[in-house]
């Protein structure tokens, strides 16, 4: 056919799997995202922190090297950086400081690791998590809802779970992005500013438990998230369910739990998202925290994510039975 | 002609409400115009089609594939074009249609280029460019319909392709479906509410009401009246004509203003009728076999059904 015939063409090229057809759908709501400058904001800011760690880390490494570590509180290096990763606590940095002072020098380390990757998460990182979500998982659904894309996507070889699938996973592309990348780039950092390649042997697990941490706190939330904008065709009403669900939960247990001293406060520790995952994340990285009754977090967040995703998947469904 | 859809006694039901009740169809290549009044249940027959809804009883086969089987493979052998809008919010229309084809499995290296193809087949200029949600009725029309064949599909749905659209793109959007008939072999599943599209475009016509099957047949057939008889448009004073046509003994009614039907071979009544016109001082403008009206047939399909409900 002539190149400059505009008339019909037919086409006869060779077509792609259906299972991939979830990417798709991620990466068209992952490119829709990032075209917000508010969330390109967010996710450059999302990596100073790591910068801050990554000195911390070298003043370690630089302790340790010279085999100054472990001597207690009078270690100005290590004092210093612990105060900084807990700069509202000092007796737990004391704690910490004694609990490190006893052990082997690849023991320490693995310690020292652990808490600040844990005080990344719990933290900086946490807050973030709870922004980004904010800003990305809104309209996900909900504005396919009002724009009737869904006559789009399920007029096609896509199914209702790819459907949800792509969606979730533009949520975890993103919130990955923010635990798991900078927490990876952390350990890398520890590595080389580390005497030796010898520290890979007591530090190895770090990674896997990073990438269990990132994945039991994102996947959760990321369900969660994808609910409200499931529910709703207004994108405002999901924002705003979801930044009250975390600031009343927060503030429900600060207001509680300090009257419930001595007494099992599992259900109502878990009524705040923030220290239900908080809780999580130190069980996962940190090896000496003792969390009370883990199982009843775990179940919770397992009914999160179950119930969530049954909602989601029945409200994508909904349209089609009308 | 080959059957691409058969179905028997499907129904499906939500609720207590019964969308489609015992529907027999065959759908044979070409052009078919679905017809019925709203809530007649031809949505719920396209969502059937496309395995989107499950039926409650019934059997058939939607191209070669087992009723509610295989969904991925028909739906990439469906251009399914919905009545509403239907858009990716904050999208360009190209970026629209490239992820319409990278839905139905077309690599995204082509999707593009097959994108643009598309676009300039369905007139589509500079505006591709731009967000979706500034187009004008016109440009979203296309743009719907660009999605629905991006990926070359061998049955198209189309959905009211021709409402809001004014007299030169109604025509150059039917014109787009009678070249895919055409000329490539495609066919088609046109509902729409304006009959004259049908009439223009169709081979064949589906009439639903209250969730069954009216009719169908070829619009020829359905079209073709049960004694032969001829349309006469005039001249003048069409009521002298018709006089001095009863005068002859030639039975003769008025459809429209200066426009008569008279029964009889077109053969036979020839000279009669220029005879009749030259005494009646009319001047015959054309005369052709008279029709059935598709609006008539609409009517009489519609009216039994609700004479059957009351």
């Amino acid at each position: 056919m002539p190149i400059h015939n505009l008339g019909y063409r037919p086409w006869n090229g060779t077509l792609e799997s259906t299972s991939t057809r979830w990417t798709v759908v991620a990466e068209i709501s992952i490119r829709r995202a990032w075209q917000s400058s508010w969330l390109r904001r967010m996710m450059l800011f999302s990596w100073l922190p790591v910068l801050g760690i990554g000195i911390l880390l070298f003043f370690y490494e630089q302790a340790e090297e010279s085999g100054q570590a472990g001597q207690g509180i009078s270690f100005d290096g290590l004092k210093l950086a612990l105060a900084a990763s807990h700069p509202e606590r000092p007796d737990q940095v004391r704690e910490v400081l004694e609990r490190m002072a006893s052990k082997t020098p690849d023991e320490r380390r693995h310690m020292f690791w652990s808490l600040i990757m844990l005080n990344l998460i719990r933290r900086s990182q946490g807050l973030l998590l709870i922004a980004v979500i904010g800003i990305i998982a809104p309209p996900l659904i909900s504005q396919d809802f009002r724009s009737r894309a869904f006559l789009l996507y399920f007029s096609r070889p896509l199914t209702k779970v790819q459907y949800i699938i792509g969606k979730g996973a533009t949520l975890l592309a993103y919130l990955l992005t923010i635990t798991l990348l900078p927490c990876l780039l952390l350990f890398i950092v520890g590595v080389l500013f580390s005497p030796s390649l010898l520290v890979l042997k007591s530090t190895w697990d770090l990674p896997i438990r990073i990438l269990g941490t990132s994945l039991l706190i994102s996947i959760p939330a990321a369900s969660l998230a994808l609910m409200l904008s499931a529910v709703t065709t207004e994108s405002r009403y999901a924002s705003f369910a979801w930044f009250a669900m975390w600031i009343f939960g927060f503030l429900a247990y600060q207001s509680v739990v300090p009257f419930t001293q001595g007494n099992n406060t599992t259900v109502i520790q878990c009524l705040s998202l923030y220290h239900l995952f908080s809780d999580v994340a130190g069980w996962m990285l940190d090896r000496e925290l003792a969390v009370v009754d883990i199982q009843t977090r775990m179940i919770v967040l397992g009914l999160i994510t179950t119930l969530s995703l049954a909602v989601v998947f029945r409200r994508v469904s909904a349209p089609m039975n009308i | 002609m080959s059957a691409l859809i058969e179905l028997q006694n499907l129904s499906k039901s939500y609720g207590t409400f019964r969308a489609l009740s015992d529907v027999n169809l065959t759908i044979h290549e070409g052009i078919t115009g679905l017809l019925g009044p709203n809530g007649a249940g031809k949505s719920t027959l396209i969502k059937v089609l496309l395995g989107l809804v499950r039926t409650n009883a019934g059997t058939g086969h939607v191209l070669g594939h087992p009723l509610g089987k295989n969904a991925a493979q028909v739906r990439t052998q469906i251009g399914y074009m919905p009545e509403d809008d239907c858009y990716i919010h904050g999208l360009s229309g190209i970026e629209c249609i490239q992820v319409a084809a990278q839905l139905s499995r077309i690599p995204s290296s082509e999707a593009l280029r097959r994108g643009h193809e598309i676009l300039d087949f369905c007139g589509a200029g500079q505006e591709r460019y731009r967000p979706v949600e500034t187009y004008s009725t016109g440009m979203r029309q296309k743009l719907r319909f660009a999605m629905a064949i991006v990926h070359d599909p061998r049955l198209l749905i189309l959905d009211e392709p021709t409402s809001g659209l004014d007299p030169q793109e109604r025509e150059a959007m039917l014109n787009r479906i009678r070249i895919l008939a055409r000329d490539f072999r495609k066919s088609v599943i046109l509902c729409t509410h304006i009959l004259p599209d049908v009439q223009s475009v169709c081979d064949r016509v589906v009439i639903l009401a209250a969730g069954t099957v009216r009719v169908s047949d070829t619009l020829e057939l359905l079209c073709r009246t049960p004694n032969p008889s001829i349309t006469v448009q005039v001249t003048g004073d069409s009521r002298l004509l018709q006089n001095q046509l009863n005068d002859q003994g030639v039975a003769s009614f008025s459809v429209i203003p200066n426009q008569i039907q008279v029964q009889g071979d077109a053969g036979e009544l020839n000279t009669v009728l220029w005879q009749a016109a030259a005494a009646a001082n009319c001047s015959i403008r054309s005369l052709s076999p008279a029709k059935n009206s598709l609006e008539q047939i609409f009517l009489d399909a519609v009216r039994e059904v609700h004479r059957a409900h009351s």
